[in-house]
Order: structure tokens, then sequence, then C-alpha cells
């Protein structure tokens, strides 16, 4: 017994992930404490709960079921999601939720973990070559539809989540590199020329560099950069092109403190609780930006000043080490792992939780756009966390199974 | 195996990338949280900004005229916010306060456990003196404040102490069971209309976010009040309510106890709720010195008791017509049963008395005369069960549903109740002699008479008694209007003929007892009840409703320990009946004498 239980269950990433909930828990009462705690913090209770038993039931789904019901669950989900877009009630400006009683579902959370089944799926046949472009584009299209229909809602944070997913899963599929530049580089050429001339010039200059070291082809390196660099220019053209006001909408998106009574006023004020904190934090309930609810959605989105204020630099740096090892563990498991399937999942899982902890704590810290995303396991909201419990479940899932042909 | 090969060299590119995050958040977080944090920590301690509620201005509240009747009036309290308070400055703000040490830290204390930021109020109201010393004192008085609150204000002469209730701050232990409106030193209503609709009268609190310095100086808004949450204004509420009527039946009551019900008979509203001796709900909202809450609860009279709801006397002779009824619909009599009235009855061996020798009497004249020994005899010849069954109907034994929280049920006997008092077959036809006439184990509220009342005008429509008419949204612009919930009381047409009669006798054919109720110009019918008190002299009863022929007005009075109703609570119900009417007591103006009984007649009035 002792054994089998070393042998198959990954105790490192439960133990991390329970964790990251207890101090999601504790900081969700610190940061309600004034609006009555209570309420948020039995609610999000109750759903840990769930969240809890639902981890444990998919940990030990066999392997072969979660292959068998990825299509029907992902075909489900999605209808879900156009169902939602009719019968919804609206959110904070979303038509995201279906209401039952007091408690509200997100479909959207669960089409994260549906989507990273069906292209797992898809991607882990032997016949799919991702240099077709047949195969190509239905692997992107399983990814695209749910996008699309979220746009609507619109919830463009979680859409921008999917989009961060299927680069890193592609490449992992083996996607040739080539297909990742054409992919990455007028991305990072469209935001970098935003900024300014150096950073464009610098994503050029890595982008020669990367064409030398992997002896691409002349013609195909040549088109590609000068498709990079056409985007870049032409963005930096409309631009120039736009009235003042968008001008401005497009600074503060890039830079948050460029308004300081706007949407830079989160950020001025969450960057003060964290700094604010120091070394050693102020106390738990002792935070003074956290208790007079400086920060709106502080227990949302920017969580992450609660244990950063209340609990400083130590409380801050754990939740980057819990964070950090589960998803540097299960890349090392996706990576031993004997089937594609298991390790798709894995990466698939891996890909969305980053997305969400870059942008969340970067956005918090002051040093990415201020984009709606919640961060996983922590933040306030049933559908989310109980769709992170399930991912995690997945992650311990496919260790159970990595020998597994 | 290839694949596997792949996912080698490819899981190096997720580690770098990955790791370049994780190490650009450790480098930010040093930067914050140990280069920059005394600038952050700076930067917070001056960012003191203070959440201040606002409270809303409570629902007013006007009568059925559009009078207004509970206003607001604006008040201020002092304040300490507890985590800039000082322990050095406790003397001198209980100085300025007049306050006890004990009490100014007990407050400050349990305001803590909600939010040391926020600020907790220490003192209610307070004059002009007091506020102009804790401006004087401010630079010293760090986290010393004054808010603004409404507090209520009543500009009629009407006290309606029970009708309307009162505020008073909320107690612990409903802080606890009400949850998240609420915060200590908050008001909420207490009794009375103010406790029924407090969900509504209430509104939203507001918040107001106050930027101040680190010498805990006001500097402004913060955000430019950009990011205030105004206060929504409570819902007000339009009553059934006749003020005028309210404060006549107040005054008429003055320095006696007793209670005055008005009750609309097209609806149900009442038109007037009094108990007396009452009290000043000014007095009461917000912080009552103890001195005036031991005063109120320790006085016999017992001002906060509500006279009108919560009595439960024995109705006396306003019973009877309950009976003929019940006999009437039985068909046990019809209306030319007659007895011959001797001024006394005997049953076995028990003498029964009455008040006079009437003679040869039917049931009109009966309810006239209010002949007891018809009625004596009348209740062995209908039986229990009969006359408990209309009791019932016309809603003796349970509440009214009334719209304020108060209520007693009373007590309609029953044989289940005699033989669970006494034992099955161990109480005698004795025992019910005297229900026939109102009195022994029965109990009423005014309130209960005041609805019989209204459904002898009506012959049936039972309305339930109700006092908000309206109910005016403020933040929806809705009116939520209360309608009218009727239950027929199903009895024969010519069963109410007879009854109905009697009570227009009683009032106005010499010979009636209820001659004093008379208005000028208007057809008002009654009947005077007179109940025994073993702790002292009779209670007096009126019920009656006005005018005859097109009832707009049911009313009873009930003035305890003075003698008969004819004398002490008939006349109190003509005033009310013709100030409704009327809209003013014209008998003054018309210069005709009070009405003077002549010898004869105030013998008559002996029921």
């Amino acid at each position: 017994m002792q054994n089998w239980f070393s042998e198959n269950i990954n105790l490192g990433i439960l133990i991390s992930a329970l964790l990251l909930v207890l101090i999601g828990l504790a900081s969700i009462y610190s940061a309600t404490y004034d609006v009555g705690a209570s309420d948020f913090f039995n609610r999000q209770l109750i759903w840990a709960g769930f969240g809890l038993a639902a981890l444990l039931i998919v940990m030990f789904i066999p392997f072969r079921t979660l292959q068998l019901v990825s299509y029907p669950l992902y075909i489900f989900s999605v209808l879900l999601l156009i169902a939602v877009l009719f019968f919804g009630k609206t959110v904070a400006g979303s038509k995201s939720w279906f209401g039952f009683g007091s408690f509200g579902l997100q479909p959207s959370e669960f089409v994260k973990v549906t989507c990273v089944l069906a292209l797992a799926t898809y991607l882990s046949d032997k016949k799919i070559n991702l240099s077709r472009f047949k195969n190509l584009s239905v692997a992107v299209s399983i990814v695209l539809i749910p996008v699309a229909l979220i746009i609507r809602q619109p919830d463009v944070g979680t859409a921008i989540i999917y989009v961060f997913m299927i680069i890193p899963v592609l490449y992992w599929a083996g996607a040739s590199l080539t297909l990742m530049l054409i992919i990455i580089s007028p991305a990072a050429a469209a935001v970098t020329a935003l900024f300014g001339i150096t950073p464009f010039l610098i994503v050029l200059a890595i982008l020669l560099i990367t064409f030398f070291v992997l002896k691409e082809n002349k013609l195909i390196s040549a088109i590609i950069f000068s498709i990079t660099v056409l985007v870049g220019v032409s963005v930096k053209f409309i631009y120039g092109k736009l009235a003042p006001y968008q001008q401005k909408r497009i600074d503060v998106f890039l830079n948050p403190e460029a308004d300081p009574l706007g949407s830079g006023y989160n950020v001025i004020q969450s960057k003060v609780a964290i700094g604010s904190g120091g070394v050693f934090g102020k106390g738990f309930l002792e935070g003074s930006q956290t208790q007079l609810n400086f920060i709106p959605a502080q227990w949302t989105d920017f969580i992450y000043c609660v244990p950063a204020e209340e609990f400083g630099f130590v409380g801050s740096i754990l939740i980057l080490i819990l964070f950090a090892y589960i998803l540097f563990r299960s890349i090392s498991v996706a990576s031993t792992a004997k089937n594609r399937f298991a390790s798709l999942v894995s990466m698939g899982v891996v890909s969305i939780f980053s997305a969400h902890i870059l942008i969340n704590i970067g956005m918090v810290m002051g040093i990415m756009p201020v984009i709606g995303v919640p961060l996983p396991l922590l933040s306030y909201g049933g559908s989310f966390l109980l769709s992170s419990m399930v991912m995690v479940g997945l992650l311990l899932n496919m260790y159970i199974n990595r020998k597994e042909y | 195996m290839t694949e596997n090969f792949t996912y080698h060299s490819r899981k190096n590119v997720f580690y770098v990338i990955l790791g370049i995050v994780f190490i650009v958040f450790f480098v930010r977080l040093i930067q914050l949280q140990f280069l920059y944090s005394e600038k952050y920590g700076k930067m917070s301690a001056e960012n003191a900004i203070r959440n201040v509620a606002v409270a809303p201005l409570r629902g007013y509240m006007y009568d059925r005229n559009g009078i207004l009747v509970v206003d607001n009036r604006p008040s201020y309290n002092v304040t300490v916010t507890p985590v800039e308070f000082e322990n050095k400055n406790l003397e001198l703000l209980t100085e300025i306060l007049k306050m006890e040490k004990e009490e100014v830290l007990e407050r400050i204390e349990k305001g803590k456990k909600y939010n040391r930021f926020a600020p907790v109020k220490i003192k209610r109201d307070v004059d002009f003196q007091t506020l102009s010393f804790v401006e004087e004192y401010s630079g010293q008085l760090k986290g010393i404040e004054y808010q603004f609150e409404p507090k209520r204000y009543y500009p009629t002469k009407a006290h309606g102490s029970h009708l309307v209730g009162y505020i008073k701050e909320i107690t612990e232990s409903q802080l606890q069971k009400l949850g998240n409106f609420y915060r200590q030193g908050d008001l909420i209503g207490a009794s009375g209309l103010e406790a029924g609709y407090e969900k509504y009268l209430r509104g939203k609190k507001g918040y107001e976010l106050i930027t101040v310095d680190a010498e805990s100086k006001i500097i402004g808004k913060f955000n430019d009040g950009k990011s205030d949450i105004q206060p929504v204004e409570g819902d007000d509420l339009e009553l059934t309510l006749d003020i005028k009527v309210q404060a006549l039946a107040e005054s008429l009551l003055t320095d006696k106890r007793g209670a005055v019900v008005a009750i609309d008979p097209n609806d149900g509203g009442i038109i007037a709720l009094v108990s007396k001796p009452d009290f000043n709900p000014e007095l009461l909202s917000g912080v009552t010195p103890i001195s005036v809450w031991q005063q109120l609860n320790t006085d016999p009279a017992k001002p906060l008791f509500n006279r009108a709801t919560l009595t439960n006397y024995p109705p006396g002779s306003t019973f009877k017509m309950l009976l003929a009824l019940a006999a009437l619909q039985e068909g046990v009599i019809d209306e030319n049963w007659r007895i011959n009235c001797r001024g006394s009855f005997t049953l076995g061996n028990k003498v029964f008395k009455d008040m006079h020798v009437h003679g040869s009497t039917n049931v009109v004249e009966a309810i006239q005369r209010s002949c007891n020994v018809f009625f004596y005899q009348l209740m062995l010849k209908t039986g229990l069960p009969a006359w408990t069954k209309y009791g019932k109907q016309f809603g003796f034994g349970t509440p009214t549903g009334i719209d304020i929280l108060e209520e007693n049920a009373g007590l309609l006997p029953s044989e289940e109740y005699y033989n669970r008092r006494y034992g099955k077959g161990k109480w005698t036809q004795g025992y019910l002699v005297s229900l026939g006439i109102g009195q022994g184990e029965l109990g009423v509220s005014p309130l209960q008479l005041a609805a019989y009342a209204m459904a002898l005008a009506n012959e049936g429509k039972y309305y339930k008694p109700h006092v908000v008419d309206k109910i005016v949204e403020k933040e929806s612009k809705k009116i939520i209007k209360a309608l009218p919930v009727m239950r027929q009381i199903n009895l024969k047409k010519e069963v109410w003929k007879p009854v109905r009669e009697g009570l227009y006798r009683a009032v106005n054919v010499a010979g009636g007892t209820g001659a004093s109720a008379r208005v000028p110009g208007i057809n008002v019918a009654g009947k005077t009840g007179t109940a025994q008190n073993p702790h002292g002299k009779d209670h007096a009863w009126f019920i009656g409703f006005a005018p005859y022929e097109n009832p707009k007005i049911a009313i009873c009075v009930l003035v305890e320990n003075v003698g008969y109703g004819g004398v002490f609570a008939a006349p109190i119900a003509g005033l009310c009946i013709e100030q409704f009417l009327y809209g003013e007591i014209l008998r003054n103006k018309l210069n005709q004498p009070k009405i003077i009984l002549t010898n004869s007649e105030t013998e008559q009035i002996r029921d």
C-alpha cells in the first residue's frame, strides 16, 4: 500500500495545490472582512469542498475513459457556451453565468477543461501531422470555436487565456519551429512596436539570431522576417492615425500608471499594498490597504495583494514557489510520460495555469497590462476554483498513468 | 522513442521561459518589498482613507390626507476611528462628551471588532456646544470627528407612539442575527410600523471616502468623490391614518388609561389607534437617556404597553349583538320573540341581576336598552357551540393580522376550553349565563372589537385591519398598494336588520344606553359596555359606527377603571366620529351646548 501510494500519488503537487487553496481562503476572508466576510468565505469554502471531491474523482477516472468521453464532453460544453449567450444572466457586464439559486455557474471555466482534453485526444492520434494544413486547422479550431463564443459574452480575459494555451500545446505536439515563428513573431512585433522602436528592434534581432541558430531555409526566413517588419510598421502607422482618445486608451492599457485615477489606480494601490507589506507583512487582518478596500475586486483578480500585504515577502514568495513547483513538476511528468495523451493533457493544464499566473501576478505587480483574469486556486469564484481543482486532478491522474502506453 | 526525445529537448524551452517569468516576479518582489518598502509603507500610511457610512434618510410617513406624520431632522454624532484613537485623549474626550470613561472605551472596543478603520458612533445627537468643542480640539483629538445623521421628528400634535413605534440603537444580539446590513451604532425600528416596515423604511446606506493626512486632518474627498456610493432614501409609507382623529382621541384620553381604535369599514384601514398613557416617540428616537427608560418601564400605568392591541378584557354588553346574531341565524328565536324582564334572572339557586326592570322585551329593545335578562335566557337557549362558532367568525380568539407587530389573540371559550379547564361534565350551564352579556372567561382587545363593529356596520364584510395603504419605493419609483383582504361572514339578510336597528336605537331613541355618542346631523349607531373588573372600578366600553345608513367609520373606545360605558366611552366615540366625518368638531362652532342628558336619560344609560 505504502509503495503503491508513493508510486502513484504525486503528493508534492497535491499538497502544493491544497496549500494554495487554503491561502486563498484566508486571503478572501481578510479581503472581505469588512463587507460581510462570512458570506464570501463560506461560499468559497463550500466550493472548495466540491472542488476537493471533484479533484479526487477526476484523479482516479480510468485513463481510457477520459479519452473516450473527451469529444462528447467538448461538444456538450460548447453547446452550454451557446446556451449561456441566450439564457445566461449578466454579471459585471458579461453574459457568462447560469444561475442556480444563489450559486452561479460559468460554463467558460469548464470549457477550459474539456478543450484541453479534446485537443490532447486529437493531437495524440499518431496519424495527425501538424505540418499538414488540414490537421493544423482542426487543432486550432478546437480552441477557436469556444474563443469566438466567449468573446461574444464578452469576456476578453478568458479568451486570451485560450490563445495563450494553444501555442505551447502545438509546440509540444511537435509543430515545427518555423510554424511557431510564423505565429509568434508578428504578434510580438505588433505589441513591441507600440512600446517603442527599441523593443521592436530587439524582437527583430532575436528573430534573426533564431534563424541563424536554426539554420532555417533562407526563403522562408525572408518571408517571416518581412511579414514581421510589415506588421510592426503598420501597427505603428495605424496607431499614428488613431484619434488621441483611442491612443490614450492603448497607452493606458500598456502602461496603466499613465492614468492614475482610472485603471492605473488599481495598479498603484496594489503596488502600494505589496510594497508596504515589506519582508514579514503587517499581519493577518492588519493590512490597511486590504481592510480599507482600496483595491476594487481585491478578492477576485487582485487577491495576490492580500497575502503580499499581510504576510510580506515571506508570504508572496511562498505562493510563487508553490505555483512554480506545480508547473515545473508537471512539465517533468509530461516529458517522461509514456503516452502522448497524458503528456499533452499535462502540458495543456500547465499552459492554462501559466497564462493565468503570468497575466494575473504580472498585472498585480504592475509589470503587465490590466487584463481581468483570476489567479488559479486563490481567487474568489466558485466555477473557477472548481475548474482549477479539476485541472489539478487531471495533472495527478496523468501522473498515475504516466507509465501507460 | 523519438517522440520522447523531442519532449526532452522541448521541455527545456518551457523551463527557460517559465524560469524567466518566475525570476522576473522574484526580482520585482525584492524591488517592491525590500528596496521600496519604506516608500510604499509611507504611501500606505498616508493613504489614510476613511470609509464613512452615510446614513440614508429614513422613509417618511403620511396620513390618509397626505399630512406628513413622521419626518426627519438633522442631528450630529461624535465618532471615533479606533485605529487612530490615542488613549491619552480619553480624559479630554469624556469631559467634552460628558460621558463615563468605561462607556466610551466599551463603544470603541465593540467597533474594533467590525472595522478598526471605520468610525464608531460614541455619542448621538450632541448639542451645538459639544460640537464646537470637538471642532476646537480637532488638532489634538486624533481620529475624533462628528457625523451627520437624520433623526426622527414628529411634526404633528399626535404622538401615535404605539402605532408608529420608535427606533433605537441596534442591540448586540440583533446585530448577530441580522447580518450584513447593520453595524454597531446603527438605528433600527423597535416597535410599531418602524419595526414592521423596517426593511422598507431603512433605505440603503451610502459610503463616502475621505482622505486624511498623517495628522488625521481631512484633506478632502478621495478620488473627487467619484468612488463614493450615494445613500438611497428609505421608502415612504402612506397610511390609512387620519392624524387629526388620532390627535383628538389622544387628547380625549389625557390622564386616563384606555384605547381608541377607529377603522374604515370600506377597506379595513385604521383611522386612529390610540393607547394611553403613551410616550413621546421623539424621546426614544436615537439614544434614550437611562432615566427616561427607567421611568417608562417602572410606571405602573405601563405607557409602553399597547392597550389597543394587547389588552385582554371582557367586552361587557358590546358582545350582546354576537349572541343575538347567533340565535337569529340558527333559528333559535325570531325578531318577535319576547321575554318579560323583572330585573333579575334565577338559575338554580343563583341570581343574575339586571340594571333595570325592562318588562316585555324583544331583541331590538334588548340591544337598545341593554337588557341583561333577555341575553341570560337567550344564551341558555342558543347554547355554547353556536355562540363559539359565530364568535370565531367575527375574529375573536385569533389575532386580526394587522400589520403592526404586537397583538393579542384574546380568549373565546368553547366546550373544549371548559372541558380542559374544569374537566368533562364538571361545569354547568351557570358558567355560560354571564358569557351572554360579555362577562366571565372572555377576553378581547379594542382592535378586535373595532373590527367587530366594522363587520356589524358592513353586514358581515370583515376586512383585515391594516395601517399602511401604500409603500412608495424610492429607488424603483414603484408604488406597492395594499389590497384590502375581505372575508364575508355569511348570515341571512333578515338577521342583520333587527341587530343593526337595536344599535341605532341604543344611540338615538330615548331609553338607549349610548345617547352620549350622538353627533349633530349624523346618525350614529352603537352599543355601550361596562365590564366588571375584580381589581377596581369597571372598564367602560363603546363600539359603534356612522353614518348608520352608509358607514364610513367604525370605532371602539375603552376607558379603564372609570365606570359606565355610556358615560365615559360613548362621548369620546361621538367626538372622534364627528372629527372624521366633518374634518373638525362642528358642535363647538354651532354653539350647540354639549349634549346634556336628562336625569332619566342618565339613569337609562346604566347598562
